[in-house]
C-alpha cells in the first residue's frame, strides 16, 4: 500500500541504477538479492549471449548499493538521485 | 496337611481378618434459618428443625431468625462445644453467600471447616414455591440430603502453594506504567513488557488532556522516567509474550525479545545513523502523517533512549546491503548479528494492560475516511495539536498545509452502530471531541468548529462543565444528528447532514473533517487472551470476573486487568483501574503462601486404567499422565473442582473430594 506522507522534512533517498550490459554474465545475483525487487532479468541477449538485468521498478530503489557490491563482474552501479519528495509505502 | 486341615486353617484365617468397623457415626448438628420471612414465609422452619432432630445421626437441631447474625453464629459455636458435635449443617441461603461465614464459625469452635455444609432452602426452595406444606416437605428433603452428605464428608486441609514474589505487567501505556509503579513501590519486583520500542502507549501521543488541559507529555514523561530508573522494575521493550504457563503464585512466562540491532548501552542518540538511512516509511507515532527512517527513535523522550532498527523497512541485514548506518555509528552500537532471544521469567501475578487501538479509518468508507486526505481520525488531530507534532502545534490540513477555517467533528464514528460497526459506546469521544473543538478555537480563533453528535455523554468530574465551556465560551456549534454523506468538491470536503433539533438539512463546506472513531481492543489482544487464558467479551475486550464486584480481576486467578484492555476508558479511569489491579496483585504478593480449596478431583490408583479420556476434558490442564505408574494423576493446585473429569471417567476412578459417588447416591436415596 502506498501511503502518502503529508508532513515533515524527511525525504526518501533514491538511487539511479546503471547497468553495463555487455559486462554481465547473467548470474542473476542482483535480481535475487535486491531487497526492494527493483531488478529483473531481461529476455534480450547481450554481446556475450547472456540475459542482463533491467530496471523494473526504479521507484523502489533506495540506493542501498547491494547490487553494486554483489555483482561479480562490476557490471552494475548505483548513483544517488537528488532527494525529492516521494511517496513511500 | 490334609484337605480338611487346610480348610480349617482358611476358615480360621477368615475369622482373624478384621472386619472393617461400620463408619463411626457422626454427631451432627442442624441449624435452620428463618431469614426473616424469606424462608419462614414459605417454609415451616420449626417443623424442619423438629423433623430433622429425629433423623439418624442428628444430635442437635434448632432454628433461629438470622443464623448469619453474630448471635446466630454463636448458637452454632455453643452447640458444637456443648454437644461435642463433629459436623454441622446449616439450612439457609445459597452457599455462595454464607458458606464461608458458617465454615469460619465452625472452625472457631474447633471443627474442620469442611465438616460444615449448607442446605440451600431459600434460593432452591422458599423463593421458588408458594405452597407452604409442599415447600416444607421439600426443605426437609434438602436438609436430609445434606445431612447424608455430611455423614460421609472427610476433614480436609486447604492446599498450600508457595508464592513467587514478582509481577509481570503486559503493556507499557499509562495503565501498565501505573500498575508497575504501584507494585514496585510496594517493594516487589516487576517485569514490564512492551511490544513497541518505547513505553508511553497512546497517552504520550496526546496533546492536552480533558478536562484540565494539562499537556499530556508533561504529565506522562515523569512516570516514564520513574519506570526506567526504578530499582524494582525490569523494563523489557520491543518484547512480546510468547507463552504463559503455571498457576497463581507460580506463573512461568516466556518473553520474546525482538532484536533491536542497536545496543542501547552503546547508543549515544547522536542521530548520525538516521541522517544516512535512505528509507522513508510512515511514522506510527505521528499516526503516519510524517515519515521516519528504518533506523529511528519513535519520539525524543522515548524510553529506553535508544535507536531501533526496524527490520521490516530496512533494505536488509546483509553487510553489503546498505549498512550506511553502521558505517557512520561512532560508538559501534549497531550490530546486524543480533538474534531474537527468549527470556524466561517466573512471576506470581500478571497484570494485562494491553490497551486499545482505533477502529480503522478504512472501515469508515461512508465518511470518505481513508480516501480523502482531509478526513482524519482523532489521534491524528491530537498530533496536529501537539507542540511536538508534525506541524509543531500549528493546525494545518494534510492536503495543502492550509489553516482550516471550517472544521467538522463527527462523534460516534464506528461506535453505537450495531448494524455496521460497533454496538458499544467508546466513552471518551464526547469529551475529546469537545476538547478538540475547544483547542482548535484557541489556535484558530476566527475558525468555526461544528460537532455532529447523537448524545453528549459527559459523566465525570468536571466533564459537563467542560462541554458547556466549549459551547458557551468557545462558540463550538453542536449539531444533533448524523452525517449522511461526505465528498470532496473544489478542494473542500462537503459534509451533508441533518440537524434533528431543527429538522433542517445541513451542508457544510469543510476544510477538515475529524472523526471520533471507536476504540477497539489492541491488535494483539486476541493473542494475549489466548496465551493468558483470559476470556474476552463479545467485542474482544478482556473480560472481568464480575462486572460489578470483581472489575479488575480476570476469571483466571492471579491475572488482573487494567485500562482500556478491559473496556474503553479515559485516563483517570485507566489509572484508577491500574491501581486497583496493582492492589489486588499485591494482596497475593504479600502473602507467603496461598491456599487453594481442597474440593478437588482425586484418582483411585487401583481403578484407573490410564485411558486418558479425562485429560482433554480438563479445562485447567490439571490432569497429567504418569508414565511410570501408567495412570492419570491430578495436579491439585491447578484443579478447580469443576467435576468434568469425574463425569467423564468410565471406570469411576476419578472422584471429587467430599462429592464422591457414594455421597451423591446417598443424597439421592434420601430424597427419593
Amino acid at each position: 500500500m502506498n501511503q502518502k506522507i503529508y508532513f515533515g522534512e524527511l525525504k526518501a533517498t533514491k538511487g539511479e541504477i546503471h547497468i553495463i550490459r555487455d559486462r554481465c554474465k547473467g548470474c542473476g545475483f542482483c535480481v535475487e538479492y535486491c531487497p526492494k525487487d527493483v531488478l529483473a532479468l531481461s529476455d534480450e541477449f547481450n554481446i556475450k549471449g547472456y540475459h542482463p538485468p533491467f530496471v523494473e521498478n526504479e521507484d523502489n530503489c533506495v540506493y542501498c548499493q547491494l547490487c553494486e557490491n554483489i555483482c561479480p563482474e562490476f557490471a552494475i552501479f548505483v548513483t544517488k538521485k537528488e532527494e525529492e519528495d516521494v511517496e513511500k509505502g | 496337611m490334609s484337605t480338611q486341615e487346610k480348610k480349617d486353617n482358611i476358615s480360621q484365617e477368615k475369622e482373624n481378618v478384621e472386619i472393617p468397623k461400620k463408619r463411626k457415626s457422626k454427631r451432627i448438628g442442624i441449624f435452620v434459618c428463618h431469614c426473616g420471612i424469606n424462608i419462614a414465609g414459605t417454609v415451616d422452619v420449626e417443623k424442619v428443625a423438629k423433623t430433622l432432630s429425629e433423623h439418624e445421626g442428628i444430635i442437635h437441631a434448632e432454628d433461629y431468625v438470622y443464623m448469619c447474625s453474630d448471635p446466630g453464629q454463636k448458637k452454632i459455636t455453643d452447640a458444637i462445644k456443648e454437644h461435642n458435635l463433629d459436623s454441622v449443617v446449616v439450612a439457609c441461603c445459597s452457599p455462595s453467600l454464607h458458606e464461608s461465614t458458617f465454615r469460619n464459625a465452625s472452625k472457631s469452635a474447633g471443627l474442620n471447616p469442611y465438616q460444615c455444609e449448607i442446605a440451600n432452602i431459600r434460593e432452591q426452595c422458599s423463593w421458588v414455591h408458594k405452597d407452604k406444606d409442599k415447600a416444607t416437605k421439600k426443605a426437609i428433603k434438602i436438609a436430609k440430603s445434606i445431612v447424608e452428605k455430611v455423614k460421609r464428608n472427610e476433614s480436609l486441609e486447604p492446599i498450600s502453594i508457595s508464592v513467587t514474589k514478582r509481577a509481570l505487567v503486559i503493556g507499557g501505556g499509562i495503565s501498565g506504567i501505573q500498575a508497575a509503579l504501584d507494585i514496585a513501590n510496594a517493594g516487589h519486583e516487576v517485569i514490564l513488557v512492551e511490544r513497541n520500542p518505547s513505553i508511553g502507549g497512546h497517552m504520550i501521543q496526546l496533546s492536552e488532556t480533558f478536562p484540565t488541559l494539562d499537556c499530556s507529555q508533561c504529565i506522562m514523561t515523569p512516570k516514564m522516567v520513574e519506570v526506567s530508573k526504578h530499582p524494582n522494575i525490569k523494563l523489557m521493550t520491543y518484547s512480546e509474550i510468547q507463552e504463559i504457563s503455571g498457576y497463581v503464585g507460580n506463573f512461568k512466562a516466556k518473553i520474546l525479545k525482538k532484536p533491536r540491532y542497536v545496543d542501547p548501552d552503546k547508543c549515544t542518540m547522536c542521530d548520525e545513523c538516521s541522517k544516512v538511512c535512505p528509507v522513508l516509511v510512515p511514522n506510527e507515532f505521528d499516526e503516519n502523517m510524517t515519515g521516519r527512517r528504518a533506523i529511528y527513535i519513535p519520539f525524543p523522550q522515548a524510553i529506553p533512549a535508544t535507536y531501533t532498527l526496524d527490520i521490516n523497512s530496512c533494505p536488509g541485514l546483509m553487510p553489503i546491503a546498505c549498512g550506511k548506518c553502521a558505517d557512520v555509528c561512532e560508538p559501534n552500537a549497531i550490530d546486524f548479528d543480533m538474534k531474537p532471544e527468549i527470556i524466561e521469567e517466573e512471576v506470581g501475578v500478571i497484570v494485562a494492560a494491553t490497551g486499545y487501538d482505533l477502529y480503522g479509518l478504512e472501515k469508515l468508507g461512508e465518511y470518505g475516511a481513508g480516501k480523502y486526505p482531509n478526513v482524519i481520525n482523532g489521534l491524528q488531530f491530537e498530533r496536529l495539536l501537539s507542540a511536538s507534532g508534525p506541524t509543531k502545534g500549528q493546525i494545518l490540513r494534510p492536503s495543502d498545509h492550509k489553516v482550516p477555517k471550517e472544521v467538522v467533528f463527527i462523534q460516534c464514528a464506528g461506535s453505537r452502530d450495531p448494524e455496521l460497526h460497533n454496538a458499544y459506546c467508546s466513552k471518551i469521544c464526547c469529551m475529546y471531541t469537545a476538547k478538540h473543538a475547544m483547542l482548535y478555537k484557541h489556535h484558530v480563533p476566527d475558525g468555526q468548529a461544528y460537532i455532529f453528535y447523537i448524545d453528549i455523554r459527559s459523566g465525570g468530574k468536571n466533564y459537563e462543565e467542560f462541554v458547556q465551556r466549549a459551547i458557551e465560551q468557545d462558540d463550538v456549534l453542536y449539531l444533533r444528528g448524523k452525517v449522511s454523506k461526505i465528498f470532496e468538491e473544489n478542494g473542500t470536503v462537503k459534509v451533508w447532514g441533518v440537524d434533528t433539533l431543527t429538522g433542517k438539512d445541513i451542508e457544510i463546506d469543510a476544510d477538515l473533517v475529524v472523526l471520533a472513531v471507536a476504540m477497539r481492543p489492541s491488535k494483539g489482544a486476541d493473542e494475549i487472551a489466548k496465551k493468558l487464558k483470559i476470556a474476552q467479551d463479545k467485542d474482544g475486550f478482556l473480560a472481568e470476573a464480575h462486572p460489578k464486584l470483581r472489575p479488575v480481576e480476570s476469571i483466571t486467578s492471579g491475572m488482573f486487568l487494567a485500562g482500556a484492555a478491559q473496556a474503553p476508558k479515559d485516563i483517570p479511569e485507566a489509572v484508577a483501574q491500574a491501581s486497583g489491579a496493582a492492589s489486588k496483585a499485591l494482596a497475593i504478593l504479600s502473602s507467603d503462601r496461598l491456599y487453594h480449596d481442597p474440593i478437588v478431583a482425586k484418582v483411585d490408583e487401583e481403578t484407573c486404567s490410564g485411558c486418558k479420556i479425562c485429560i482433554p476434558l480438563c479445562p485447567y490442564g490439571a490432569r497429567i499422565y504418569d508414565e511410570e505408574k501408567k495412570i492419570v494423576v491430578v495436579n491439585e493446585v491447578l484443579c478447580e473442582g469443576c467435576g468434568c473429569c469425574i463425569a467423564g471417567c468410565p471406570s469411576g476412578a476419578a472422584q471429587q473430594r467430599n462429592f464422591t459417588d457414594d455421597q451423591i447416591y446417598s443424597m439421592i436415596d434420601i430424597i427419593l
